[in-house]
């Protein structure tokens, strides 16, 4: 027994190091994907064609290739341009454009199913159309949008696994690390699933609690 | 610029004859592994749903705890474990067997959830009512329950077979021959890393991209011949 958390305790320090890193590039993205995700959706309002045509090309190319590829691309090939980047920033530019794609959607959405009576009054009783984007169709898009990007939150939280292909120093990083280190391969690799779990399973609790008061509005 | 491009083009038509076929062959690998962990997905999915709506307590908490434990774990994690982490006791797989099996693992928790939601959005006054005018069970399933469960269930199933195809890019990780395995083994050796990976990229979205028109033209279509009924 003491054997055990002796193990618990020399492999579990490492790992609970990548999940601060998972952590990092998580909220990161995330911040990255909404400001991308609602400034598209936005512009998308605006009705300029070749603008929403770039917007489609954006999100159409990076929702249907695999995160993998767009952060292979961001790490490997930027230096071929002559810029070099660190694996933390290239994790956080791919997986932040590909949730900017996701979430441009989602936004989209959101926007859509607030009626065009809401901006009609805002604007009818004086309010200029930024205070109504501010205080009218905003709060309302945003507790529309709040369950999928929860869920998204939770995907992103996840796939932030595959930037340890890169090398960014997360959480399956360092259980590779350990693994060639030490050899305990069963016990390194089933640590690190858990961990994911105990980051993710609240989180997927929080957005049951969303989805359940949007419910209750409806 | 544009002799800038056209020279970006040429190292494609100059190595084709190396990539092409290695190409070709690895994006066999990526379809079959999409393929084989769909219908893994498939049966443990709807075999998780039924566990779950099961009036036996052990098996439903079972496939809740299943379900949870799918979708809160990186498929990359579940591929590692399998891959790897079962070796030392005595569990070894091929990189293709344990990435069709993890994935399909990975995926079986969402599309028991979808599962789920299908069979619970059918009102039961459908099937007392279909069993009330003298349908058999098996008329009852086949022209009342399934028409309407379909409806539901098939748009977000065609999301998965998308999600899955992108997916088995991490297949490559633990070695699976696939398409990103390939293109990165000869990205290594051309040192052409911009023209494989972009190459990838555009593969996966010549095969992703139709299959995102067809499930949004489902949607549509589902959408359409949804009438509102009560008490549902």
């Amino acid at each position: 027994m003491d054997a055990f958390f002796t193990k618990l305790a020399t492999l579990g320090g490492p790992l609970l190091l990548g999940a601060g890193t998972t952590v990092a590039i998580t909220i990161s993205a995330l911040v990255v994907a909404v400001v991308l995700g609602l400034a598209f959706a936005l512009i998308r309002l605006l009705g300029i064609r070749p603008l929403n045509w770039l917007i489609s090309a954006y999100v159409e190319a990076f929702r249907n290739t695999p995160v993998l590829a767009q952060v292979f691309i961001i790490y490997f090939s930027l230096p071929y341009l002559g810029v070099n980047i660190n694996p933390f920033p290239a994790a956080v530019i791919g997986l932040g454009l590909n949730g900017g794609a996701m979430l441009t959607e989602v936004f989209r959405a959101g926007l859509n199913a607030i009626h065009f009576g809401q901006r009609e009054a805002a604007l009818s009783v004086g309010m200029t159309p930024w205070m109504s984007l501010r205080y009218i169709i905003l709060p309302q898009t945003w507790r529309i949008t709040l369950p999928p990007l929860g869920n998204y939150a939770i995907a992103l939280l996840k796939d932030t696994a595959v930037v340890s292909a890169i090398a960014a120093p997360e959480i399956m990083f360092w259980a590779r690390n350990l693994v060639t280190s030490t050899f305990e391969t069963t016990f390194v690799y089933i640590l690190a699933a858990l961990l994911y779990f105990c980051l993710s399973f609240p989180l997927a609790r929080l957005v049951d609690g969303f989805e359940r008061r949007q419910r209750a509005w409806q | 610029m544009i002799e800038d491009f056209k020279g970006f083009l040429a190292v494609y038509s100059d190595n084709w004859h190396d990539w092409g076929p290695q190409i070709y062959e690895a994006i066999w690998v990526t379809i079959q592994l999409t393929i084989a962990s769909f219908a893994l997905a498939l049966v443990l999915g709807l075999l998780l749903a039924l566990g779950k709506l099961s009036r036996i307590r052990a098996l439903r908490a079972f496939c809740t705890a299943y379900i949870e434990v799918a979708r809160g774990i990186p498929a990359l994690a579940i591929l590692f474990l399998l891959y790897f982490g079962l070796v030392p006791l005595g569990i070894v797989f091929d990189a293709f067997t344990a990435g069709a099996i993890g994935l399909g693992m990975s995926a079986a928790g969402y599309i028991a959830e979808v599962f789920r939601a299908g069979i619970q959005a059918i009102h039961k006054g459908q099937r007392e009512a279909a069993l009330a005018v003298g349908m058999t069970p098996m008329m009852t399933f086949r022209y009342i329950i399934l028409p309407q469960a379909l409806r539901i269930i098939l748009p977000p199933m065609l999301n998965m077979v998308i999600i899955l195809l992108k997916d088995t890019s991490i297949c490559s990780l633990i070695s699976t021959d696939e398409l990103m395995l390939r293109s990165k083994d000869l990205a290594m050796m051309s040192f052409l890393p911009m023209h494989l990976f972009l190459l990838a990229g555009a593969i996966y979205f010549c095969l992703s991209w139709p299959l995102s028109l067809i499930t949004r033209k489902v949607e549509t279509m589902m959408q359409r011949g949804r009438r509102q009924t009560f008490g549902t």
